[in-house]
């Protein structure tokens, strides 16, 4: 029954990861912009998450869609900003660019709320529901059911909505939906707003599920490039299976061997990719003729 | 380079480092000074070896500090175990973290772009990890405490001065070395154009190994220095992320892909850190600082302190001097006397074992459900110009990749002088004596034409990577064909400055550096002026007079007949027809399917 229990924690986890690695992988695929800052944006959403709830009591899950339009609107200004004028110099330079909006994120959040780690803790924070004779603890849950329904949406939308169609138009041939009337500048934002908002999202679902420092950033953005690179870049579908993969597998290493699970989780990875370069969903190109 | 340090300016980086080797006696009784040289100097040493990957090859690495933190274990650890001065380690610092690059990347390399910038953060984060597991070895996140150094304490850092001093230099000679080499120019050629380079013979994944590995070395000898001098190593200070980003930084800032860039760039970097952790508030001011230091360079100086300076020191000289003018006919008109042994095919004079010099057999490539080559058999005889015709989509491109060894096909066989090259890499394919042009070309554009030219490799050797970029009759050949070609006044010319027709003619020069005994030319005459055809069809006629057996695809159907001896025909991804230019023009099954009743009509132009 214990491997059941794993095996339900590990697919909640994945559901998160996947949610919050769709944001980098959608970003990427419309820009081809690698966005190492996604794990700050993460850590951003969730300190000012525990600030509102610290200050005012807020039930913290009332502040998704308020740090969801915030950090989408963050998101799109440092892309009309800063990114847009970097992109042409190609994807070396864009992830510094964005490892620099990173550390100084970082650099903001240290002296705003010092090197100390916060916790959102709500009523339900300890409690935790029983099915059968699998337990899950509460906070979990919620995260993992929220993060799979907000992504099921964010999927729906991309999908069905013609802002989704124009996305993903400008996604696969930027010069051919810029001839059918796409700007690719505005999807660009439009896709970098969304990617971003994912994290304020993230944000406030991890706040009520760790406890968050600044410098955790680098944790959190590991894990979604992990996902990222091993679902193919660019691919929603891939993220999401490499999300569940490494989501499950986490959740067996932590139970069975504990002090090896994150080695586990870059193993992996390592592994995938010496014989699959492009990741599970990844593609090679044409090369000849770019 | 020589060049260069004959200039006056050439000599400043020089003057300043005898000035840093001199600082300490300057400056005496100056401990603080002292250290904080040492942080530029450990700075300068990683960005230039930084540089040899990131710069000249063009893959950012974002984790390459985690050599520094191999290095400082590999010190604490084998100091401890056998009892000896960490500092007499600094070689064998060398020695491992070589060997650990050469493992991590014969893996991370297979990636590209924007994964590998990922992957070699995931690689520190897993080396970070391992060093917390690995208690019994590391001692864990407690980490291994160093003795202090065996010299007496009132020589306070100085003896690790001179040692880091040591390690800049060898590691600038290092750097200098590898950029005058053959292997420098391997490795711009891998940044210009990866696909290219591996296609005029360039073992692009030894390059790119070997430029990972010595990119390590550096970072190990002064790893090992630095456990030392910190007397401290833990998983979080040797394995830390920071680290990287700020010697990518350094690089960035000073100049990537220049010797002395890397250097003058992590001593501002280094200055400035130091300035921020003492004078503006400690570690969280610091890493605010980095950040938006890093966002302006990235904005702002994209390029670097040194090329933007000389770039606008050449802008300034460049007032008095006047482009020179080429004139376009003077192309048209190559030069009759030639070396022909300059345009020799190697296999001229040598009898094959086989009829046809290349072969395919019952090849089959698809792309998902699209069978894009589906199960083509020809041959293409020695000594002819064999023309492939079809219409779009007929699979020539892929036929032709397949041949050279971009695709690998999902069955059927590829023989050259009835060898089996079906497995063989693009590399070993060029040196085997088969090489292509590109419908649209693929010059390496910040080079100039010669340099171009002297870029492809007839083999893969030690001895050839480590010879000097114009070392060998190479650059003498290479005039000769120019010469053959009409294009010698081109030869300093950068490759992106050249018309697209012309750019086609040099990318056939390039090829004929191989000493191919059978060239593909993939379109040769799309998008280039009639004069020019008329130009490369000469052109073709005299290689093939010299040996060369030529396989053309191509959609200008007059040269195609003019030139050929054999023509085959595809459609949907098979062999339609083959027969001489006569039977093809006529054979009804080849007009229907892409000729057009009307094309009799057009005059042949050749």
């Amino acid at each position: 029954m214990q491997i059941v229990q794993v095996l339900a924690y590990g697919i909640l986890l994945g559901g998160i990861y996947a949610l919050l690695a769709s944001g980098v992988t959608l970003i990427f695929g419309v820009l081809d912009v690698v966005n190492v800052a996604q794990g700050a944006f993460l850590v951003f959403s969730a300190l000012f998450t525990w600030q509102i709830w610290d200050t005012v009591g807020i039930e913290p899950l009332l502040l998704i869609p308020v740090m969801g339009v915030l950090m989408g609107t963050i998101g799109w200004a440092i892309y009309r900003g800063m990114l847009v004028r970097v992109v042409p110099q190609g994807p070396g330079m864009t992830v510094l660019l964005m490892f620099g909006v990173a550390l100084t994120m970082e650099g903001i959040l240290n002296i705003v709320f010092g090197n100390k780690f916060k916790s959102v803790t709500p009523d339900y924070f300890t409690s935790s529901v029983k099915l059968g004779d699998i337990v899950l603890p509460m906070p979990q849950l919620i995260s993992g059911v929220l993060a799979i329904v907000v992504l099921g949406g964010i999927y729906a939308y991309l999908r069905f909505s013609w802002a989704g169609r124009a996305l993903r138009a400008s996604s696969q041939n930027r010069d051919g939906a810029a001839l059918i009337g796409i700007s690719h500048k505005k999807a660009a934002g439009f896709a970098f707003a969304i990617g971003a908002a994912t994290a304020g999202v993230g944000g406030v679902l991890l706040a009520i599920m760790y406890p968050i420092f600044p410098a955790t950033h680098y944790e959190w953005i590991a894990r979604l490039l992990g996902v990222v690179v091993l679902g193919g870049f660019g691919s929603i579908p891939g993220a999401v299976i490499a999300a569940l993969l490494l989501g499950t597998m986490e959740s067996f290493a932590s139970t069975f061997v504990p002090q090896w699970a994150p080695l586990f989780f870059y193993g992996t990875i390592l592994l995938i990719l010496v014989f699959r370069p492009n990741g599970i969903m990844g593609s090679k190109t044409r090369e000849d003729v770019a | 380079m020589r060049e260069k340090l004959k200039h006056p300016r050439g000599y400043v980086p020089v003057i300043l480092l005898v000035l840093l080797g001199l600082a300490p006696l300057i400056l005496p009784d100056s401990s603080y000074e002292q250290s904080v040289l040492i942080a530029c100097m450990l700075l300068a040493i990683m960005a230039s070896g930084w540089n040899l990957i990131s710069g000249l090859a063009g893959y950012v690495s974002l984790g390459h500090g985690v050599y520094l933190g191999i290095g400082m274990y590999t010190g604490a650890v084998l100091s401890k175990a056998w009892d000896i001065e960490p500092m007499y380690l600094m070689p064998l610092g060398a020695v491992t973290t070589a060997i650990v690059a050469i493992g991590v990347g014969a893996i991370v390399l297979r990636t590209r772009s924007h994964s590998f910038v990922i992957i070699t953060i995931a690689v520190l984060w897993t080396f970070q990890l391992l060093a917390q597991v690995a208690k019994p070895i590391t001692g864990g996140a407690d980490g291994i405490v160093i003795p202090p150094p065996p010299w007496a304490r009132d020589l306070g850092n100085l003896p690790y001065f001179y040692l880091f001093f040591t390690v800049l230099i060898l590691t600038i000679l290092l750097a200098w070395f590898v950029m005058n080499s053959r292997l420098g120019a391997g490795l711009v050629a891998i940044r210009n154009d990866e696909g290219k380079a591996a296609s005029i013979g360039i073992n692009t994944t030894l390059y790119k190994i070997t430029a990972y590995a010595l990119s390590a070395i550096p970072f190990g000898v002064a790893g090992v220095l630095y456990g030392q001098y910190l007397s401290f190593v833990n998983p979080l200070g040797a394995f830390g992320i920071l680290t990287s980003v700020i010697l990518v930084l350094a690089a960035l800032i000073g100049g990537r892909g220049t010797l002395w860039g890397p250097v003058i760039g992590g001593f501002i970097i280094a200055l400035a850190n130091e300035f921020a952790t003492v004078s503006a508030g400690g570690v969280s001011a610091r890493v605010l600082i980095m950040g938006i230091v890093l966002i302006l360079t990235v904005m702002f100086l994209p390029a670097g302190l040194l090329p933007s300076i000389s770039a606008a020191i050449r802008k300034r000289r460049s007032k008095s001097q006047t482009v020179k003018f080429i004139d376009q006919s003077s192309i048209a008109k190559s030069r009759t006397e030639v070396d022909t042994r300059a345009i020799q095919s190697r296999s001229l004079g040598t009898v094959g074992s086989s009829e046809m010099i290349l072969e395919v057999q019952n090849l089959v490539k698809s792309f998902g459900g699209v069978h894009a080559v589906d199960g083509v058999s020809l041959g293409i005889e020695r000594g002819s110009i064999t023309g492939l015709i079809g219409p779009n989509g007929s699979g020539k491109t892929t036929l032709f990749n397949c041949m050279t060894g971009t695709f690998s096909p999902n069955s059927g066989k590829v023989l050259l002088d009835g060898v089996e090259i079906t497995k063989d890499r693009v590399w070993t394919r060029a040196h085997e004596g088969l090489g292509r042009t590109f419908q649209i070309t693929r010059l390496f554009k910040s080079m100039t034409v010669l340099d171009n030219l002297v870029a492809p490799l007839e083999k893969t050797s030690v001895k050839q990577m480590v010879a000097g970029r114009y070392a060998g009759d190479e650059v003498d050949r290479a005039r000769e064909i120019l010469g053959f070609m009409g294009l010698q006044e081109f030869e300093k010319q950068n490759a992106a400055a050249l018309s697209f027709g012309q750019q086609k003619l040099v990318e056939l020069a390039q090829v004929l550096m191989l000493r191919p005994s059978i060239i593909l030319l993939d379109e040769p005459a799309s998008g280039i002026n009639p004069t020019l055809i008329e130009k490369l069809a000469n052109v073709i006629r005299r290689l093939n007079e010299a040996g060369t057996t030529v396989l053309i695809v191509e959609h200008n159907i007059p040269l195609v007949l003019s030139l050929c001896s054999q023509v085959h025909v595809l459609a949907a991804g098979q062999v339609l027809t083959s027969g001489t230019p006569e039977e093809i023009r006529n054979d009804p099954l080849v007009i229907e399917a892409y000729l057009g009743p009307d094309h009799l009509l057009e005059v042949p132009i050749v």
